[in-house]
């Protein structure tokens, strides 16, 4: 019998510590994201991005409006009527993620995602790049999805400048703010022409995000991006490789053939780069260069080793 | 001389034809591993993956359609996304958020989200700021 009460209490108590533990997490959401004291002393206290136009959203289409927004600080004249068709999805009344990314393509400006943290957050801005944020201003179980700019901030007050909804210029603190943010797993992206690179950027995120406006706009439009990566991060050799591709596609064979030949001599295990190499210089006749560099493709393991077998006893 | 006439003009036209076929022989893309081939992380050989990339571009066309967009935007809208974005909406455009900030439906938590927004941890009424 004094087992079975005894059991009771211990459930009761658990049952208590839950809610506290549950309440605490609640609370834990509201505290001030801290930064990284780097960051924070490499930023200015504040900044406004006031060049940034404001257009309200009408019923649902915070998307296009925000999209409008970016483009438009980037130089790009289109308006919310004119994106509405592009993005807007009329049976979720919303729009989503990747098209939001898509239509940036479309209108020739390049889409960066952002790592998800209010650092990168505010190094963008301070660069001057607005940024577009997706929140959920509810709760998990209502959700109330929105997209909003953020052109600014203040690090003294801890508060955020949002161009959002029918409010321009709205201050919300950091706190509220990271709260509704990370909710959307902190979703965020800039909006930049190419040759323009986010303030932060990694090469392999930056790699794919460039392919992918590459696809969309060809070779000749991504050219200027896929240069301004070799030049901050002239240890990629993914990135070199690509500059390679465009080059290629662009049918400048010289330089081409001088990036593979950097992306290889940065990073010589990188086999899709000799394979490339070996037959950019086959068609310029080059076979003796050519069987070297298919050599050292056929010699590392890998998806590209078959091809580059094929490829090796084709060089005549 | 009808010979010599013939053997010119088709010795003429085999020259013609093969000088036209060179340079698409020697086209830029011939061969090459374009980037995001190489980007490409699993090592599925690349038909099978184009003909899935075919499929679920296909795929997010219809759903699209579905959604009411208007047909002649779909073409447009499908091509100007990566492959992966495709595979994810193809995947799970029922579940992606839109946003779209609406709050009237919210009406019957209207409390419970005031609090909330009074705590700093939503931000759904403007008044409680």
């Amino acid at each position: 019998m004094l087992g079975r009460y005894r059991h009771r209490a211990n459930a009761r108590l658990a049952g208590v510590l839950a809610l506290c533990l549950y309440l605490l997490a609640l609370s834990g959401c509201v505290t001030t994201p801290r930064l990284d004291p780097v960051t924070e002393q490499a930023l200015p206290a504040t900044a406004l991005l006031d060049t940034v136009p404001f257009h309200g959203q009408r019923d649902y289409q915070c998307g296009p409006a925000s999209l409008a927004m970016v483009l438009n600080a980037s130089e790009v004249p289109v308006t919310v009527d004119a994106l509405i068709p592009q993005v807007f999805l009329p049976g979720r009344d919303g729009s989503v993620q990747p098209e939001m990314l898509a239509t940036v393509r479309r209108q020739g400006r390049v889409p960066y995602r952002l790592e998800g943290r209010l650092d990168a957050l505010l190094t963008e801005i301070a660069a001057g790049h607005p940024v577009v944020v997706m929140q959920n201003l509810s709760l998990p179980a209502w959700p109330v999805w929105h997209y909003a700019v953020a052109i600014g901030y203040d690090l003294p007050s801890e508060t955020l400048v949002l161009h959002s909804g029918l409010t321009p210029e709205q201050r919300t603190g950091f706190a509220r703010f990271d709260a509704t943010w990370a909710r959307s797993d902190r979703w965020a992206f800039v909006a930049l022409a190419p040759g323009e690179l986010p303030a932060g950027s990694r090469p392999e995120p930056a790699i794919r995000a460039i392919a992918a406006f590459e696809r969309v706009q060809g070779a000749d439009t991504a050219l200027p991006a896929w240069q301004a990566l070799v030049e901050r991060h002239p240890r990629a050799a993914m990135a070199w490789f690509a500059l390679g591709n465009a080059r290629h596609a662009t049918s400048d064979t010289a330089e081409a053939r001088d990036a593979f030949r950097e992306a290889v001599t940065v990073d010589p295990d990188l086999a899709v780069a000799w394979l490339n190499l070996g037959l950019l210089l086959k068609d310029q006749g080059a076979f003796d260069a050519s069987r070297e560099a298919l050599a050292q493709a056929a010699s590392r393991p890998g998806r590209w080793q078959a091809r580059a077998r094929e490829a090796l006893a084709e060089v005549p | 001389m009808i010979n010599i006439l013939r053997r010119t003009v088709s010795l003429l036209l085999i020259a013609t034809l093969l000088l036209g076929s060179l340079p698409v022989a020697a086209a830029p893309g011939t061969g090459l591993v374009g980037t995001e081939d190489a980007l490409a992380a699993n090592q599925t050989s690349t038909d099978r993956q184009q003909i899935r990339e075919i499929l679920a571009r296909d795929d997010v066309q219809q759903q699209l359609l579905a959604q009411g967009v208007d047909p002649r935007d779909v073409k447009a809208r499908v091509a100007a996304l990566s492959d992966d974005e495709a595979r994810q909406m193809a995947a799970q455009l029922e579940d992606l958020p839109a946003g779209a900030s609406v709050v009237g439906a919210l009406f019957a938590v209207f409390v419970i989200l005031l609090v909330t927004d009074i705590l700093g941890l939503t931000d759904v009424y403007p008044f409680t700021r």
